[in-house]
């Protein structure tokens, strides 16, 4: 008797749902007809992984050494394409940076005079605008290395960092060329005397290999801030936005382009500080004390810098293992 | 669980509703109840579980309870948004988050063994289960278990545009965790493989989608994972192209501990697989045998194609009736958590 009426009402629940011909018609009656399971599969799972779970730290380090080929390959092999659009092809790795040059030369060393009270200006200049371009090119790159790399995330399975870390030795190997110029630029045009400074001369001295450490820290805080702000960026898109925004302000408080005693002379003493506290500021005062005035920077830049390279790779990388998980997930 | 052998009614009809039902090719499971609880809402469900268990040596992949729910960023949102204000910022900053459900609940269980064949209509959560499956989405609820990571074959996955065929061949290798020497002793089969000996040395944006399909399946199957997943997508390509899979493919698939094949051709299902799980709207219609599920979905396509809803909706009922859902339980303890 009862089952009668059931399948009557039944029937005519279905009849209803058949009026609307939408593709969803059966999704619609799952609500009320939800099927519990009637069978439970029993088992023990101690030789099963969760699939796609994070490895612990020290395992996610050793898959990422496992994969150093990998790694390498992948960071050389695009260093060749990076400019396979344009007809001049890698020459713009060292056009790019001496026009940059030359427009801040114009603007900041002969309109605004930035640069007065500056011995060497131009070599001063070109280790700026060259080394300020290598650090925001690696960090912009590094963070758009998984949200612009997705087509490889989802077609492999690999420690995601790998691709961070790829992107900031591509980065490296491509502006390998770039340090030649840089050197080549300041050993001819850095010591052109210019009005109200001096002009010491430059020569190639033993003080120069201090470029090589100086570097290798950078590219620890290259990498660690890309590795942090990978994950924002596929988080967010959003960030991209304050990438180019904070580059900015880095650019300003990095003096790239002045000197900051320029603000310790007029009182600004906050000012000063920030800078001195500035990661890329240290690497900027490094080389040039090094190639312009063959002298040793003030030990304080190497412990700022040093502290700065070992805090942001443990911090990036904790942040980016963390979100291991979430990279093969579509935007 | 899989149901390999057809199915059997667990009961004599008798009623007219029965009768009626039987007309309309409908099958009610109705034994667990009698008067006495004809005021609960789920009369059908009304059984005890059967308590199974599973040897844990066979087990290659649990799919426990797995749902998935995309968010999407969407312009249009705001025109679902009930509050007004809600509704005019959404507006404004052209920005919302659209749900899209994907699958819901989904349980089953792969003994190693088996190759699984997965259908289903367009947009029915094939795709989003294979992406489960090999840990690239992790479920909005439930998880997936394994025995190790399940590889993915398809040519969906494109390659890095800009370097050469060679390269990429070369980094693909290494992306799947080869060592330099072993992938160039892989190098000459994958050259092989794709067919692609005269243009390896151009860019891969130079390729047309056939060839760059082609180069991304030699790649994937220069490995021989335990758990393969292989996309229907490879049914594209020329015939040339598709002799030199198959016989790739079946050397793949028989070193293979378990198989999964994603198709809309049933006839590869139907040869290559011991059971076939029907998914539709994002749930499990049917799990089991191949030659009967397979019916049932040609028949329930045929309805829709012809436009024929009510029909459709007759097969989709009985088929769904005769599911037997799994719930799946670790003895103590032992969900894995770890990777």
């Amino acid at each position: 008797m009862w089952s009668a009426r059931r399948h009557i009402r039944r029937i005519e629940v279905s009849g209803r749902n058949m009026a609307m011909a939408a593709p969803t018609i059966e999704r619609a009656e799952e609500s009320d007809e939800s099927f519990e399971a009637r069978k439970v599969a029993q088992l023990d799972g101690t030789n099963l992984i969760r699939v796609g779970a994070r490895p612990g730290l020290f395992r996610y380090i050793r898959e990422i050494w496992s994969f150093r080929h990998f790694l390498y390959y992948d960071s050389h092999s695009r260093v060749s394409s990076a400019n396979s659009y344009d007809s001049l092809g890698r020459v713009w790795m060292i056009l790019n940076p001496i026009l940059f040059g030359t427009a801040y030369f114009f603007v900041f060393g002969v309109l605004l005079q930035t640069g007065r009270g500056i011995d060497n200006f131009i070599g001063y200049l070109i280790i700026g605008v060259f080394t300020f371009r290598f650090f925001t090119a690696a960090v912009s790159g590094g963070a758009n290395a998984i949200a612009g790399n997705q087509r490889v995330v989802q077609a492999f399975n690999f420690p995601r960092a790998c691709l961070v870390i790829s992107s900031t030795l591509r980065e490296l190997f491509s502006s390998i060329p770039m340090f030649f110029v840089m050197a080549l630029l300041v050993l001819t045009i850095g010591d052109t005397p210019l009005e109200g400074a001096e002009a010491p001369p430059i020569s190639v001295t033993w003080h120069w290999l201090l470029f090589f450490p100086c570097i290798a820290l950078a590219l620890m805080v290259m990498l660690g801030w890309s590795l942090a702000l990978a994950r924002a960026v596929n988080a967010h898109n959003d960030v991209k936005h304050l990438i180019s925004f904070s580059t900015r302000i880095l650019f300003y408080t990095s003096a790239v382009f002045f000197s900051p005693d320029r603000w310790a002379n007029i009182g600004a003493d906050w000012l000063v500080t920030v800078m001195h506290l500035n990661p890329l500021f240290c690497v900027l005062d490094i080389i040039r004390q090094a190639w312009l005035y063959d002298s040793f920077a003030d030990p304080a830049r190497w412990i700022v810098l040093g502290s700065w390279a070992v805090g942001s790779i443990l911090i990036g990388f904790l942040i980016f293992w963390h979100g291991e998980e979430n990279y093969g997930k579509e935007r | 669980m899989s149901t390999s052998t057809p199915y059997v009614p667990r009961r004599v009809r008798h009623s007219d509703a029965d009768l009626i039902a039987q007309d309309l090719a409908i099958e009610f499971d109705d034994s667990g109840f009698s008067e006495d609880t004809s005021w609960d809402e789920h009369p059908l469900t009304q059984q005890t579980p059967v308590i199974q268990t599973v040897d844990p040596k066979n087990v290659c992949l649990v799919v426990d309870d797995a749902s998935m729910t995309y968010r999407v960023r969407s312009s249009s949102d705001y025109k679902n948004s009930e509050s007004k204000i809600s509704r005019g910022i959404k507006k404004v900053t052209g920005s919302g988050w659209a749900e899209v459900p994907a699958l819901s609940n989904l349980s089953f269980i792969v003994n190693r063994g088996e190759s699984v064949g997965v259908i289903g209509t367009n947009g029915s959560g094939k795709s989003t289960l294979m992406k489960l499956l090999t840990g690239k989405v992790r479920p909005t609820s439930g998880e997936v278990y394994a025995t190790s990571t399940p590889v993915m074959l398809g040519v969906n996955a494109a390659l890095v545009k800009e370097i050469s065929g060679k390269e990429n061949i070369r980094l693909g290798c290494l992306a799947m965790g080869l060592s330099p020497e072993q992938a160039d002793a892989k190098y000459e089969q994958i050259v092989e493989i794709s067919g692609l000996s005269n243009s390896l040395d151009m860019p891969l944006k130079t390729y047309s989608s056939g060839m760059a399909s082609r180069l991304q399946f030699a790649i994937a199957t220069s490995v021989d994972p335990d758990i393969l997943l292989i996309d229907e997508a490879l049914n594209t390509g020329d015939a040339q192209f598709r002799a030199r899979t198959k016989k790739r493919l079946d050397e793949v698939r028989a070193r293979a501990g378990c198989v999964f094949l994603v198709s809309h051709s049933l006839g590869t299902i139907k040869q290559m697989c011991t059971r076939v799980i029907w998914i539709e709207q994002g749930e499990m219609l049917a799990d089991g045998d191949p030659q009967w599920v397979c019916q049932q979905y040609e028949e329930y396509t045929a309805h829709k194609s012809n436009d024929r809803m009510r029909s459709a909706k007759v097969v989709y009922e009985r088929t769904r009736l005769q599911l037997n859902p799994v719930q799946v339980d670790f003895t103590n303890d032992s969900r894995p958590s770890k990777a």
